[in-house]
């Protein structure tokens, strides 16, 4: 494994046992729960099929592994010949696959919005930091080591065509902050195309197909919450320290380094994986005020950040009073019924 | 016969006589003891049995797959096919192949076909023999007619071994249909799955793309209708483009490649217009399973519109080919993704995808085994494939030599000033013509191609029945570029083996001081219409039969002098020698009067762009040298050059440049001399 790789670790559990998923109770339906567990992207993934028959389930995982396989062809950073990696070598790419196109369409989007606190051109800050620690892990960069590189991180230099993507001479991108959610995203689009309805999705992101309302935990939520038909990311720094002291996280700013006063861990639950999966990245690394900002420029997003004294707040106007934590579309009948709750992974 | 007829009366009423002992014959059993069934079933094909045990089939490949020769005729290859799926004999009852031009004689045919007794149906190997033997490859100088019919005995021998359930032993899973036909309108193609569509209203593509929602009627307005379908079954792909286009485009293909078919209406075009500079579809790209491939120019093929009945008019139409290469997988369902973008106002991108999925239905899938099973004529796109590798040599040698003419053509002017060069050249090419060309390679070019053209255009062209002999293919290819450019003299001059044989011959003739015959020019242009006669009577027999015309193209000695080498019965052997004696006194005697194919090239020949060939002002006025001493007497008295006889032999144009021959050059060579010689006494006066 590269030294720069660095794994994104699974903040979201399913709550424990199968049992506690089946609505009625019943251990016929019970036992007609299918889990899958792999690997895609470099993250755990996890597809959790609500009583289909086993052979369906079997069917459209052989679709589902195809197609994960045909985007870590585009998005992987460990695969030399993946479009992202072509486009990393060369700084250019002709003729790049539509998937290609439409994440670095929404980075470019939650970039501008967040004013760089997302940005895919990230890359050449994260490998000179992680060979930076790999050598002396107690010691932080100084600004000189960091300044050639931080030249190097501008999301606005990221020409995006549909004949043609173009970066900046030096520059290199990480689709890690949203390519997960775009995964989880075909994988779940792919599954209601094939008629599933309950199935929930974990492709690093989390999504739940619109046919049940799933119960998931999140860090420093005292009880899990409601989530049918839509995905939920969360970013919590504490996940991945890269130096000793932890200061440093996977988590940065792309221009301004680590950040003091940022939360410990954002959820946000979005129409869309890819979005909740930028989204979350970004405003892990901004300040609250900003967060707020940034969180009021997506009004369909709900937003819920633990402050670094575990407080939970509900960013973005339509949800600081926000008391229901069911988040569905359309239905908002909250979960019947408490089964015990599997502790965070972290 | 009496006797089977009256132990099997039933089966025995529908069996001609003939039939009957052609049976008998091809399963090497006695006549009488044979009966013969009805032809039955699809494809066609009657039970043979002797005393009432079942011996096999006996298959006309005209009925069972509507076998076409490279005539474009019906060719009817009778097989008799045994229980295990192995031919008991073969005989081809009717063709008419233009083999009696190129010098294979009946028998030889014959043999040819009767080699495939004993080939194993599933195996495709000869099995009769105690070591296995290979296919018969083909008789020589009959490429393509064997080709052909190697291809009518392998593909109705398999049709009817699989229906009947002989090769159903080894099944395997299903395949895509590539050969079986049906019609269907624009409507069923839909209904039943071959096509899928997808209609995007303005709304949907403003939601994605963040833009001002248009007004409620707006928003319902359609954006695209997206539709797109595998096209590489006939039941779809000849139905939606036509047998035409379909059958040129798998011309083109690999056995194993695909033809995709996108069409849209609305505003939006799934096309726009970057693929024509980068080379590579942008609005469009298909996803199966692991891969995303893109659509490039290369592979596109504009298609005006569809021809299946009741199709609508469509804004766009697309023909894409998947190559095999490509890893797409006709058996596997697809997504067509159509991308929508707009650019924002700070540069950056919107982009919408909007995906079309696709699953071929069941009907357009054959069982492993019945894909032979064909009702269309054609020609596997593959086999013109091989034979072009297989002689891959011979191709690079002919290139070579065209490169070469074509470089005398380019450079005729520095040529024909340098008389001893250009005669070498001249001597040399026509000799490479004569003895490689026409006697090593075979590749005479003959009336009957022209027909055979005709007749293809006529009755449905197909490209795969031309590439099967590379040679003829190539030459056409550029005799007719040379007619477009300089006029028929490119092939009758230089290409023609028979023509080069002539003049050869006649050169010798001069050498040896044989006295050469003049024709006066008023009879001279009374004996040209000949040729075109023969031509234009040519054609309208080939209109009513291609065997009769191939017959009477003896009119060219072609067969006789170069594809048969002189070997042949005295009466033809006569005509050939005779038309070479003539030619001793008059150059070029047969290419002048009689030459059907040579006056089917003049027909077109003041269509040429160029005019090369150079004249003078006072050419046909003061001087008629060129007149004179041209080959086939194409300088007209009053000095222009007919192009419709003219074999663009150069001879002129190194006269044109003699400073000791053509009189405007000589006169002025001897003004110059005056005038220096003068200058020069001048000198010594002063």
């Amino acid at each position: 494994m590269p030294a720069d790789r660095i794994p994104r670790r699974r903040c979201l559990s399913i709550l424990a046992g199968l049992g506690a998923l089946a609505l009625s109770g019943d251990q016929a339906r019970r036992a007609a729960a299918l889990e899958w567990r792999g690997v895609a992207l470099g993250a755990e993934a996890r597809l959790l099929f609500h009583g289909p028959d086993r052979e369906r389930a079997q069917a459209a995982l052989r679709r589902i592994l195809a197609e994960v396989e045909r985007l870590e062809r585009i998005f992987s950073l460990y695969r030399p010949e993946s479009e992202l990696c072509r486009l990393n070598a060369a700084g250019r790419l002709a003729a790049p696959s539509f998937d290609l196109l439409a994440v670095l369409a929404l980075g470019q989007r939650i970039s501008e919005a967040s004013g760089g606190a997302f940005d895919p051109s990230v890359q050449p800050l994260w490998r000179a930091l992680a060979r930076h620690f790999a050598r002396r892990p107690g010691a932080a960069p100084t600004e000189a080591q960091l300044a050639p590189v931080l030249a190097l991180v501008d999301h606005r230099r990221i020409k995006i065509a549909p004949d043609r993507i173009t970066l900046g001479p030096g520059m290199a991108l990480t689709l890690n902050g949203i390519a997960q959610g775009y995964v989880t995203d075909r994988v779940s689009d792919l599954l209601r195309g094939l008629g599933f309805g309950s199935v929930l999705v974990q492709f690093g992101e989390t999504r739940a197909l619109p046919g049940r309302v799933w119960r998931v935990g999140a860090p420093g939520f005292g009880r899990p919450f409601g989530l049918s038909g839509m995905a939920v990311a969360t970013s919590a720094g504490a996940a991945t320290p890269l130096s000793r002291d932890g200061r440093w996280t996977h988590l940065l700013h792309p221009r301004r380094g680590p950040g003091d006063g940022r939360f410990r861990s954002v959820t946000v639950v979005a129409a869309t994986a890819a979005e909740a999966d930028a989204l979350s990245t970004a405003l892990a690394v901004v300040t609250a005020p900003e967060a707020d900002r940034l969180a009021r420029r997506f009004p369909e997003a709900r937003v819920i950040a633990i402050d670094a004294d575990g407080r939970r707040l509900h960013l973005g106007s339509a949800n600081t009073k926000e008391r229901s934590l069911v988040l569905v579309p359309a239905l908002r009948s909250p979960q019947v019924g408490s089964s015990p709750t599997r502790p965070p992974e972290n | 016969m009496l006797v089977a007829a009256l132990l099997l009366p039933a089966a025995a009423g529908g069996a001609a006589k003939d039939e009957t002992a052609l049976a008998a014959e091809l399963f090497a059993v006695p006549e009488a003891s044979v009966s013969l069934g009805a032809f039955e079933g699809s494809p066609p094909a009657a039970e043979v049995r002797r005393d009432g045990r079942f011996l096999g089939y006996l298959v006309s490949s005209r009925a069972a797959i509507g076998s076409v020769g490279y005539s474009g005729k019906p060719v009817d290859v009778w097989l008799a096919i045994d229980p295990e799926a192995r031919v008991a004999g073969a005989r081809l009852v009717t063709h008419q192949e233009p083999i009696l031009v190129i010098g294979i004689t009946p028998e030889d045919l014959e043999a040819y076909v009767a080699g495939f007794a004993g080939l194993d149906l599933e195996t495709r190997r000869l099995t009769a023999a105690p070591e296995a033997r290979a296919l018969p490859e083909a008789v020589a100088g009959a490429t393509v007619s064997s080709a052909v019919i190697k291809d009518a005995i392998l593909r109705s021998g398999r049709a009817v071994a699989t229906d009947r359930g002989l090769l159903g032993t080894r099944a395997a899973g299903p395949r895509l249909d590539r050969s079986g036909f049906a019609p269907a309108s624009w409507a069923e193609l839909l209904d039943r799955g071959a096509l899928v569509r997808r209609d995007i209203t303005r709304g949907e593509v403003a939601q994605i793309l963040g833009q001002t929602p248009p007004s409620a009627t707006e928003a319902g307005r359609n954006f695209i209708t997206l539709l797109a379908g595998l096209a590489t079954p006939p039941s779809v792909g000849q139905n939606l483009l036509g047998r035409r286009d379909y059958e040129s485009l798998l011309a083109e293909m690999g056995a194993e490649d695909n033809l995709l078919l996108v069409a849209a209406q609305g505003l939006y075009s799934f096309k726009g217009t970057g693929y024509r500079r980068s080379g590579v579809f942008e609005r469009i790209e298909l996803r199966q399973d692991a891969r995303t491939i893109k659509l490039t120019r290369d592979a596109y093929r504009n298609v005006g519109a569809i021809r299946a009945e009741d199709a609508p008019e469509l804004r766009e139409i697309a023909v894409f080919k998947l190559p095999a290469a490509s890893g797409f997988d006709p058996l596997r369902p697809w997504e067509l993704v159509l991308l929508v973008s707009r650019e924002t106002a700070s540069g950056g991108l919107v982009a919408a995808t909007f995906a079309l999925r696709y699953r071929p239905p069941d009907w357009i899938l054959v069982s492993a085994g019945a894909e032979d099973a064909t009702a269309a004529p054609r020609v596997q796109a593959a086999l013109w494939q091989e034979i072009w590798r297989e002689r891959a040599f011979e191709i690079a040698a002919l290139a070579l030599l065209l490169l070469v003419l074509a470089a005398i053509l380019v450079f005729q002017d520095s040529l024909a000033r340098r008389y001893r060069l250009y005669r070498g050249v001249r001597i040399g090419f026509l000799v490479v013509t004569l003895v490689w060309l026409g006697w090593i390679a075979g590749a005479q070019l003959s009336v009957v191609n022209v027909l055979t053209f005709i007749q293809a255009l006529l009755t449905g062209f197909q490209w795969a029945l031309f590439l099967l002999d590379p040679l003829i293919f190539l030459l056409w290819g550029f005799v007719a570029v040379g007619l477009l450019f300089w006029g028929r003299g490119v092939f009758c001059g230089w290409l023609c083996p028979f023509g080069a044989l002539q003049e050869l011959l006649n050169m010798a003739a001069q050498r040896l001081r044989i006295p050469q015959l003049p024709i006066p020019f008023a009879l001279h242009e009374r004996l040209w219409p000949i040729k075109y006669i023969l031509f234009l009577g040519l054609f309208a027999v080939s209109l009513h039969s291609m065997t009769l015309a191939f017959r009477l193209a003896e009119v060219e000695p072609f067969k006789t002098a170069i594809a048969l080498k002189f070997l042949r019965d005295w009466p033809y052997l006569l005509y050939a020698v005779g038309l070479l004696g003539i030619g001793l006194l008059v150059p070029r005697f047969f290419c002048r009067y009689l030459c059907p194919l040579g006056a089917a090239l003049a027909i077109p020949a003041r269509l040429r762009m160029f005019e090369w060939l150079k004249r003078r002002a006072q050419c046909g006025r003061e001087c008629r040298i060129c007149a004179s001493r041209c080959p086939v007497q194409a300088i007209h008295p009053l000095g222009q050059i007919n192009p419709n006889e003219c074999i663009h032999c150069l001879n002129c144009q190194t006269l044109y440049y003699d400073a000791t021959t053509c009189p405007p050059l000589v006169a002025r060579t001897q003004r110059r001399a005056r005038a220096s010689q003068r200058a020069a006494g001048g000198g010594h006066a002063g």
